[in-house]
């Protein structure tokens, strides 16, 4: 049974790497004469090389992510903390708020974003696309670090004001030093989900070179459906998908423990 | 400075942000719909008086998508729950490398849709595709996954079936890892099968994660757009345009966003009307004694 899942979970992404490790006519045959050769990087040289090189998506993917998650913990931690010491209705009101806005399609949002973007000359600047990509990162957030809020011991914060230190001064040195398990687990979701956001990508950024992943590799595909580098694209794709893969193979346990635990306590 | 206002302080800037983003921009297109607002316009609204609205009633189109974003969500929530309950009591069980066998069974929900999407365009690619020589070694002639207008939505269902079913499967599994291991162990003391077990115990136990997946899964499914428009771009004929899709193509190719945003309102409501069947449904099931 694990054997069948792991064909079914890999078989799909396994078929890429060898797309792009292999000749095109040996894409098409399934072999080749004894003049040709099998396996190649040429597609690997064809997506580095190319205008723009595929190493710039990668870092501007990189480079909202990375502002996408500092600016999504920096309004989560104190909203999380805020909402867990609140009670009664306000919290009762923005608990709803924030699963009906964690379960939202936002690609409904893109017109109106769209026309924001434009009226605040905010359009083709990949700084600015991690305000959107913030909100829409913190409904889980929130959500995550206040069920982690929810496990620290009532009397640590208590004790912390006793000895005089201010709420910085005790979130700073005793809160989330505490918490910093479900902090990275939510940092990692949070750069997941800006590293493949797509329709706000797509239409706030429209210079070539400022593309983020997604749409460059949409733009990709925008070629005709029969007469496609396939080859070129698994390459793509693969490079693509490096970054991530590492990332949720190094950090497996604390994403899968940090979702599952959010989801039990939240 | 009150415990309350404190905390409400503290909240406010996160509040904002997110009244920015998502209220705003649903004030907006509700307003935007009222509105003519395209090239002949010069893209400036102009209040046309539910010219817009009359105009969607009697739009075939926007009512094929409708029918084909239906369609496609709920055939395939409902896949990826019963895949993901499978998928997740595997995952559940105790053994060497479960660690790495949650993360690699995790890898398709982590990478980018689009990049994927790709992927799946070349697995189905007619006739050079792996499916199309898995078929020919089989003596059957190739297939056109993606171009053959009866079939193709089963395609994109199954892309996103692959794709999404992990992401069900690790809520269901928070579920299964709340429930106590000791009520498992008295039900199998007590003699009862696997089937009983799940039938009497884990599936009730369950429910409360189910309508989460279920919810989150549906309203996602209502908004499907990546898949589709690297997939498939809305084709062939037509028979896998999304609503999303529909909106899209209203507002960044005909250049019509007052009839983009009637487009993008008129999915908001169906979202929030099924998803608050779903919820009611779910919870008068979840009132009913059980057995």
């Amino acid at each position: 049974m694990k054997g069948l899942l792991l064909l079914w979970s890999l078989a799909p992404l396994a078929w890429q790497l060898y797309t792009s490790l292999v000749t095109p006519e040996a894409l098409v045959s399934g072999s080749i004469g004894p003049t040709g050769s099998f396996w190649t990087l040429e597609n690997y040289r064809q997506v580095w090389l190319a205008d723009p090189p595929i190493w710039r998506y990668l870092l501007n993917s990189a480079v909202v992510g990375a502002a996408t998650t500092a600016l999504t913990l920096a309004l989560a931690v104190p909203c999380a903390y805020g909402l867990q010491r609140q009670g009664g209705r306000l919290r009762w009101a923005v608990t709803l708020a924030l699963l009906a806005t964690a379960i939202f399609p936002t690609v409904l949002l893109f017109l109106a974003l769209l026309q924001l973007a434009r009226t605040l000359g905010l359009a083709n600047n990949l700084l600015a696309l991690s305000l959107p990509y913030a909100a829409l990162c913190l409904p889980l957030a929130v959500l995550l670090l206040r069920a982690a809020f929810a496990e620290l011991p009532p009397d640590l914060e208590d004790a912390a004001r006793l000895e005089g230190l201010n709420l910085p001064q005790r979130l700073r040195h005793v809160l989330l030093p505490l918490l910093a398990p479900s902090l990275a687990s939510t940092a990692i979701l949070v750069f997941l989900f800006s590293w493949n956001e797509y329709p706000i990508a797509l239409t706030w950024i429209s210079r070539p070179e400022l593309l983020t992943l997604p749409p460059a590799i949409a733009r990709l595909a925008g070629s005709s459906l029969f007469t496609v580098p396939y080859g070129a694209f698994a390459a793509a794709t693969v490079l693509g998908s490096l970054p991530l893969l590492l990332l949720v193979l190094i950090f497996q346990r604390s994403i899968v423990s940090g979702l599952t635990q959010g989801a039990i306590k939240g | 400075m009150t415990p309350s206002l404190l905390n409400a302080l503290l909240m406010l800037p996160a509040l904002l942000l997110l009244a920015i983003v998502f209220a705003w921009p649903l004030l907006d297109s509700a307003w935007l719909s009222s509105q003519a607002s395209s090239v002949l316009t010069g893209l400036s609204p102009i209040a046309n008086h539910g010219a817009n609205w009359q105009r969607l009633l009697g739009d075939a189109r926007f009512w094929q998508d409708a029918a084909v974003t239906l369609r496609f969500a709920v055939v395939s929530v409902g896949l990826e729950l019963l895949l993901g309950l499978a998928m997740a009591l595997l995952l559940h069980r105790p053994g060497r490398g479960r660690g790495w066998l949650r993360a690699l069974t995790l890898l398709p929900w982590a990478l980018p849709t689009t990049v994927l999407a790709l992927g799946w365009r070349w697995i189905y690619n007619d006739p050079y595709g792996p499916l199309n020589a898995i078929l020919r070694a089989c003596g059957a002639a190739p297939y056109g996954f993606l171009t053959t207008p009866a079939t193709t939505w089963l395609f994109t269902v199954l892309a996103d079936v692959w794709k999404t079913t992990p992401f069900v499967a690790l809520l269901l599994l928070a579920g299964l890892q709340s429930i106590p291991a000791e009520l498992e162990e008295s039900l199998v003391l007590e003699g009862a099968s696997p089937g009983q077990i799940l039938r009497r115990l884990t599936l009730p136990l369950l429910k409360p994660w189910i309508s989460l997946a279920l919810l989150f899964r549906l309203a996602q499914a209502l908004g499907v757009f990546d898949l589709v428009q690297v997939l498939t771009r809305g084709g062939p004929a037509g028979s896998t345009e999304s609503l999303a899709l529909y909106a899209y193509l209203n507002a960044m190719r005909f250049l019509d966003f007052g009839y983009s945003a009637t487009v993008v309102i008129a999915t908001f409501l169906l979202l929030v009307v099924l998803t608050a069947l779903g919820w009611l449904l779910l919870r008068r099931r979840a009132l009913e004694p059980s057995r």
